[in-house]
């Protein structure tokens, strides 16, 4: 017989160990949360409450793993709780069904342990905690609640700041038919369950023959301002190059584009002519004539200085070597808008010098190069202009400044760029935290109001 | 106003950028070392020559034992082949899209070169089988030579078990997740390859799903399965002669009347009637019928492995 049917705690197909066990987990969430600084009132909602917690300790990606298994789990367990006739009428079916939640109560397993393996390190406590909270969840939450002793190492920030993040500069660039005009309104990202505001209103115009160089510290969104640039990820923006919209031509435009990733994004495993010939193949005009297609790649090959290693395997040059080549493949549809992602990462300063001496000579045929640098005062007088990106309070990319370097200088009264980085870097990061004052004085200068 | 600056360029196409991709996959065949799996196919296939290859067309036993070796062969090969192909080179196929590559050519230039590596494998596989000394017959059921018919089924199961894995390399964000999952799929491939396990009802409609059915189904078809001798009884019968029952060893008596009269290779071939499976019956139809299946799972794979391929922008930094 079964004695847990009396029990007037089993509700429907929660038996009495399930009740409690829901009980001290809902009670030991309501005080972390508590701690957390998070909305108590989630511990509340089932699944959702879970996915909070991951990121209130900072594990939000395991988190989602961890609910959609967990969701997952109860449903299968419900509907074979309702539907058990047919499982005893097809014991193949049972076998699959427990198969499935074998390996997803595996999975759950897994990620419930990163989850806590985070709770442990937001409040500084032993990693075996975890072992209790594979055990009983529940009870470990219920003492990390309630204990005085156990505090957080910080409560995550929420996601504005009693600062105010600097008013919109009300700034649109002209829309030239030379060169590259940027009016990006705002690039956004939903994800999950809200909307994050990645970069706003960056209003620039960059003239034809132009080095510029891409200053910002880290997640200050240079990389997402870039891709919002090429087109790879629209934003609200209206992106111009020499006259023709990017986001409407994209299909065109993107041979005109060039974009070099910071990683080498090149099959080691063939030779360096052949990765080039190949390159012009796909990127340069199917009409072109063959002769021509084969005076371009010499003229690259010449250009990035890889004639003496045209014939040997890519995978076997050195390091510097290998970021020309990467470069040389993205050059070789001779684009008028050339953007680099860090080409001088893990190059020596000669080496650096002389490819950041290249794409000078590069911008000097009326091409508009745009690099971005961790290391640019070795090398800075060989940028014409540079563009400044921070994170506003909100924590937005934000345009801090464009102009030349003179300019630059002037307007942030330092010499070196790594200088201005770090005025502009939040006091958390190390930096001065001066963004949102910077961004909005260079609105005023713009608009003519200093 | 834009419109009428943008100068007409037109780019490759399709079509023509499929032997781009292809020379690059047969210089990696070259540079990279990969055509290691040509004549590691023959170092599996002797092995299992070596194993099962001696009953292997000659009892109904040694046939399923044989076609399940050379299936797992196939489906190994398969798997190997591609299972890292696009996943270790995502980020560059992702860069290579959006500056003009076709998904389409990609994928095509993949499946064509796959498919030459298919033809070299089941060449030598079939060629490993003929050195070992199988006792195949020689002339074919579909075509005139049966090395051949056989050598069509080994390439259309490889074959199939390459786009699988080349659908799980499309997915797969890394070759290390992709290699966690094989092991899943050879094992799926194993238990309900539908000969080697008694399943039932569920579990037997899944085989249908299996590579491995019919690939194993399309070589014993192929072996005249229905026509060889069934060994299992009369072995167990020698086995067990001496056992006495009431003083006496019956079992015995029967084994060495038959054996007296030769009849032990008629009461072999009486069981093995007696024990026909209908969809092993050696007809054009039940072979051309497990070839479009395979034939089948690949398209579907190439298509699955399409569609995966082109969420690759989505792929975070």
């Amino acid at each position: 017989m079964d004695g847990s049917t009396n029990n007037p705690l089993d509700i429907g197909i929660f038996d009495t160990s399930d009740v409690i066990s829901i009980i001290i987990s809902t009670i030991g969430m309501y005080m972390t949360f508590k701690k957390l600084g998070v909305n108590k009132l989630f511990s509340l909602v089932p699944v959702y409450r879970d996915y909070k917690f991951a990121q209130s300790v900072d594990r939000e990606d395991e988190g989602k793993i961890y609910c959609i298994c967990n969701l997952m789990v109860q449903g299968i367990a419900i509907f074979r709780t309702f539907f058990i006739r047919y499982f005893t009428e097809f014991p193949q079916l049972d076998i699959f069904v427990m198969f499935a939640l074998i390996i997803l109560s595996a999975i759950f397993f897994i990620y419930s342990a990163r989850v806590f393996f985070g709770l442990c390190e937001i409040f500084n406590m032993k990693k075996r905690w975890v072992i209790l909270a594979m055990i009983a969840p529940g009870l470990e939450l219920l003492y990390f609640g309630f204990s005085k002793k156990i505090t957080p190492r910080y409560i995550e920030p929420e996601d504005t700041d009693d600062k105010e993040a600097a008013a919109l500069s009300g700034y649109l660039a002209k829309e030239t038919n030379e060169g590259l005009s940027v009016n990006i309104k705002s690039r956004t990202v939903k994800n999950h369950f809200k909307t994050k505001t990645l970069l706003r209103d960056i209003h620039l115009n960059i003239e034809p023959g132009n080095m510029v160089l891409l200053l910002g510290g880290s997640g200050a969104g240079k990389t997402t301002f870039l891709n919002a640039v090429t087109g790879y990820e629209a934003a609200d923006a209206k992106i111009l190059l020499n006259g023709d919209d990017v986001y409407t031509r994209f299909d065109k435009m993107k041979y005109n584009i060039g974009f070099v990733p910071q990683q080498d994004l090149i099959r080691y495993n063939d030779t360096v002519y052949r990765t080039l010939a190949d390159a012009a193949a796909l990127r340069l005009p199917s009409d072109m004539p063959r002769k021509e297609k084969k005076e371009r790649i010499e003229k690259v090959l010449d250009i990035f200085g890889l004639r003496p290693v045209k014939d040997n395997i890519v995978g076997k040059q050195s390091g510097g070597q290998k970021k020309r080549i990467s470069i040389a493949t993205e050059f070789i549809s001779d684009p008028s808008l050339f953007i680099l992602d860090e080409p001088d990462s893990g190059l020596d300063g000669i080496l650096a010098r002389d490819l950041m001496t290249r794409l000078h000579e590069i911008s000097r045929d009326g091409k508009i190069v745009i690099v971005i640098t961790h290391t640019p005062d070795r090398v800075i007088d060989l940028f014409d202009k540079v563009i400044v990106l921070g994170k506003d309070a909100d924590r937005t990319g934000r345009l801090v400044f464009y102009g030349s370097i003179d300019e630059a200088k002037e307007f942030f009264n330092k010499d070196k760029m790594e200088d201005i980085v770090k005025m502009i870097n939040r006091e958390d990061e190390g930096g001065e935290g001066k963004s949102d004052e910077l961004i909005e004085k260079f609105g005023e200068v713009r608009n003519g109001e200093i | 106003m834009e419109k009428s600056r943008v100068k007409r360029i037109h780019h490759k196409g399709r079509l023509t950028q499929i032997p781009i991709y292809l020379g690059k996959f047969f210089r990696m065949f070259i540079y990279e070392d990969d055509w290691k799996v040509v004549p590691m196919a023959g170092v599996i296939a002797a092995l299992v020559a070596f194993v099962v290859g001696s009953n292997m067309f000659k009892t109904m036993e040694g046939t399923t034992m044989g076609s399940l070796g050379i299936t797992c062969i196939c489906i190994w090969n398969g798997f190997f082949n591609s299972i890292q192909s696009i996943c270790r080179e995502r980020s560059i196929v992702k860069r290579e899209h959006r500056s003009g590559m076709h998904i389409t050519s990609y994928l095509l230039a993949h499946v064509i070169y796959q498919a030459f590596i298919c033809v070299l494998q089941s060449a030598v596989t079939v060629a490993v089988c003929v050195v070992a000394k199988m006792s195949m017959p020689v002339i074919g059921f579909i075509t005139p030579w049966f090395y051949l018919d056989m050598a069509i089924t080994v390439f259309l199961i490889t074959f199939a078990a390459d786009m699988m894995s080349l659908t799980v390399s499309s997915f797969a964000k890394t070759t290390t997740a992709a290699m966690t999952i094989m092991p899943f799929m050879l094992i799926f491939e194993l238990l309900f390859s539908g000969r080697m396990f008694q399943l039932s009802g569920f579990a037997e409609t899944l085989t249908n799903l299996s590579l491995a059915k019919w690939g194993l189904n399309c070589l014993c078809t192929q072996a005249s399965y229905n026509d060889l001798p069934m060994v299992t009884v009369w072995n167990q019968m020698v086995k067990f002669k001496n056992v006495s029952i009431m003083g006496e060893t019956p079992i015995e008596d029967v084994v060495l009347y038959m054996q007296d009269n030769n009849l032990v290779s008629d009461f072999n071939l009486a069981v093995g009637h007696n024990s026909m499976i209908d969809e092993l019956n050696m007809t054009a139809k039940n072979i051309f019928n497990s070839w479009i299946n395979l034939g089948l799972f690949a398209c579907i794979f190439i298509v699955l492995t399409f569609f995966f391929l082109k969420r690759i922008d989505r792929d975070k930094r």
